[in-house]
């Protein structure tokens, strides 16, 4: 459903992504891994054609070549992305939104994905004001929900937000992967989530670069002894 | 004193005035407008963008003004009475002299004395002891030829009476107009008023509007304005006077457009009350807006809240949030801020699937937001629906 080939990226004139290639199939749940400041953002955000992202190289999704075309429209096409911390939005309601987003996307209720992700309290709050780590993540995944995307791009699901927000989180993930998400990168480093979302794929990523690709033991591995250890300091 | 020598006093004082310009705002020659005499309805397409309903007023209470021409007043709820002024004159001329011109001085500057020497028409309101009334009185201002409205507005909301008023001011497109309301509006003990007042202009008019609204001991107020359309030059400051225990929120949304010189605020005088005055500035074109709030008095808590969104590079806003503490028992605080719409947050919303257009409408709105939870359901609707216009104007 996804192919990158040979995708670099600059951000305000620095290159950020250096040749990423991959492929993702229909049912694939692929973790990339990797130290802070690495590209893991970076990719997510290239893919899903987050404005201020210049990028080179081909982008694929189900065959047509989305590189030129602008988030909008790769939203349309079934592209979504969950941020790792997504911007307050200036006295926008929550519950506004989600409901705009909805009626844009046809889902079926904005209360269910509330109920489902512990977020109901937040519907009439500004988005973002006051929010809690894991309130902020499980809000931006109910974006996801509602977005229903064929693709699922998610930004550190597991930083910064407790054990019973994970779990929450968790649960909303494999809600989205059983229905209209076909597939989905998750972007990490630690491997929190992957114990409760199965991983079909691990790519490790070292400065705007994937240096190691394989299987969940890939992942046990990069947690056990590091990064940079497990690629030979490289 | 009879009504007679009443009303020559009034007019002595206005007359002494007629050319004492106005300490804010561009200043006009006021005697260059003669009072219009249209008749007809006012136009539905253009009152609806004030939120009016007044199908359903038909069946509540309303009050309806063309020019300086009455069209129409009634109310078929209990407690509630509308009247024309000149009725009111002529059936409680002691009412009249007791309310009229007491809150507002025909002197203060040119526009009230334009207006108490040339106005005509104008609603009465009176809500009667302890009526707890949600349905809204509606009033429609509205000018179609090229002239002067000067109605003169008075409400009494009596002792522990509850009401709603929601008044839509508005013009046809082409009518080089100056409105120059006076409204003096009486919130008794234990009262609550809820206001909504739209303004929907043409880039052509001229708006002078001066109110006082005196809330007595344990009265609230709850007030929105909202101006949404061009306007060639719009100066207002309401002064809130309120008594121990009262109350006051008062919201203001203003949207300049085009080559617009806008100066509004509002004033309260509070001792030992309370007061929140939040306004919301949005300019774009090359308008010009100078929003003003002042919070004085010897005692109470009262807080300003002033935001200012530039639309465009060549707009212009200026807050001047004002405390004034005459004892040490007042606690006044402000926050103030003008900025523009953030791309980082226009950035996350494309990427949620929405066009640039979109993201920015989006924001736009929620900037407009104030606190409607005050407000009973069909209100908030109101308010609501009208906000949806100004966001559409603001970004078109």
């Amino acid at each position: 459903m996804l192919r990158l080939e040979n995708v670099r990226a600059r951000v305000e004139g620095k290159e950020v992504l250096k040749g990423i290639s991959l492929s993702l199939r229909e049912g694939e749940v692929l973790y990339v891994l990797g130290p802070n400041g690495c590209g893991k953002t970076s990719l997510l955000r290239a893919i899903a054609g987050y404005p201020g992202y210049e990028v080179e190289g081909r982008v694929e999704f189900y065959g047509e070549d989305i590189s030129s075309l602008p988030a909008e429209q790769r939203a349309a096409r079934g592209v979504g992305i969950a941020h790792q911390i997504p911007p307050r939005l200036s006295n926008v309601n929550t519950g506004a939104l989600l409901e705009q987003m909805c009626q844009k996307f046809g889902c079926n209720s904005v209360r269910e994905v509330a109920e489902l992700l512990n977020i109901k309290h937040l519907l009439g709050r500004p988005f973002g004001k006051g929010f809690s780590g894991g309130e902020l993540k499980r809000v931006e995944l109910a974006t996801l929900l509602l977005q229903r995307p064929k693709l699922a791009l998610i930004d550190e699901p597991d930083s910064g937000v407790d054990v019973d927000s994970v779990a929450v989180i968790a649960e909303g993930i494999r809600r989205l992967l059983s229905s209209s998400t076909r597939g989905a990168i998750i972007v990490t480093h630690s491997g929190l989530m992957a114990r409760l979302v199965e991983p079909s794929g691990v790519c490790i990523m070292l400065d705007g670069r994937l240096v190691k690709c394989g299987g969940r033991e890939l992942l046990e591995e990069a947690m056990g002894r590091g990064f940079r250890a497990l690629v030979g300091g490289s | 004193m009879g009504l007679g020598r009443w009303s020559e006093a009034v007019r002595e004082r206005a007359k002494a005035a007629l050319h004492r310009p106005s300490p804010y705002g561009p200043d006009l020659d006021v005697t260059s407008f003669e009072p219009g005499l249209s008749a007809g309805e006012p136009e539905p397409e253009l009152v609806s963008q004030t939120g009016l309903d007044l199908e359903r007023a038909k069946r509540e209470a309303m009050y309806v003004q063309v020019d300086q021409a009455l069209v129409k007043y009634f109310s078929k709820v209990p407690g509630v009475e509308v009247k024309c002024l000149e009725r009111l004159l002529e059936e409680e001329p002691d009412v009249a002299k007791e309310y009229l011109w007491r809150l507002l001085d025909p002197a203060t500057d040119k526009y009230t004395a334009i207006a108490a020497l040339k106005g005509a028409g104008g609603y009465f309101v009176r809500v009667k002891r302890g009526a707890k009334v949600e349905v809204p009185v509606q009033a429609c201002m509205f000018i179609r030829s090229s002239s002067l409205q000067a109605p003169h507005n008075l409400v009494i909301v009596e002792e522990g009476a509850e009401a709603t008023i929601h008044i839509g001011c508005l013009t046809m497109p082409e009518a080089a107009a100056l409105h120059a309301a006076m409204s003096e509006i009486y919130v008794e003990r234990g009262a609550r008023l809820k206001m909504i007042m739209v303004h929907a202009w043409n880039a052509v008019t001229h708006v002078r509007p001066r109110t006082v609204i005196k809330v007595e001991e344990g009265g609230e107020l709850l007030s929105y304005y909202m101006n949404l359309s061009k306007v060639k030059s719009l100066q207002t400051y309401p002064l809130v006077k309120l008594a121990p225990g009262a109350r006051a929120y008062i919201a203001s949304i203003i949207l300049g457009r085009g080559g617009a010189e806008i100066d509004v605020g509002t004033k309260v005088e509070l001792e030992d009350a309370s007061a929140e005055i939040v306004s919301r500035v949005l300019a774009r074109d090359s308008s010009r807006v100078y929003a003003r709030a002042l919070l004085s008095g010897p005692s109470g808590q009262g807080h300003i809240e002033c935001s200012g969104l530039m639309l465009s590079d060549e707009a212009r806003i200026v807050m001047y949030p004002e405390l004034d503490a005459k004892g040490p028992r007042a606690r006044l605080t402000h926050e103030a801020s003008i900025g523009k719409l953030s791309e980082e947050e226009i950035n996350y919303l494309i990427s949620k699937g929405f066009s640039r257009e979109e993201a920015e409408g989006i924001l736009v709105r929620g900037f407009m937001n104030v606190e409607l939870s005050f407000l009973p359901e069909r209100l908030q609707k109101y308010v609501s629906s009208v906000l949806d216009v100004m966001k559409k104007m603001a970004t078109m």
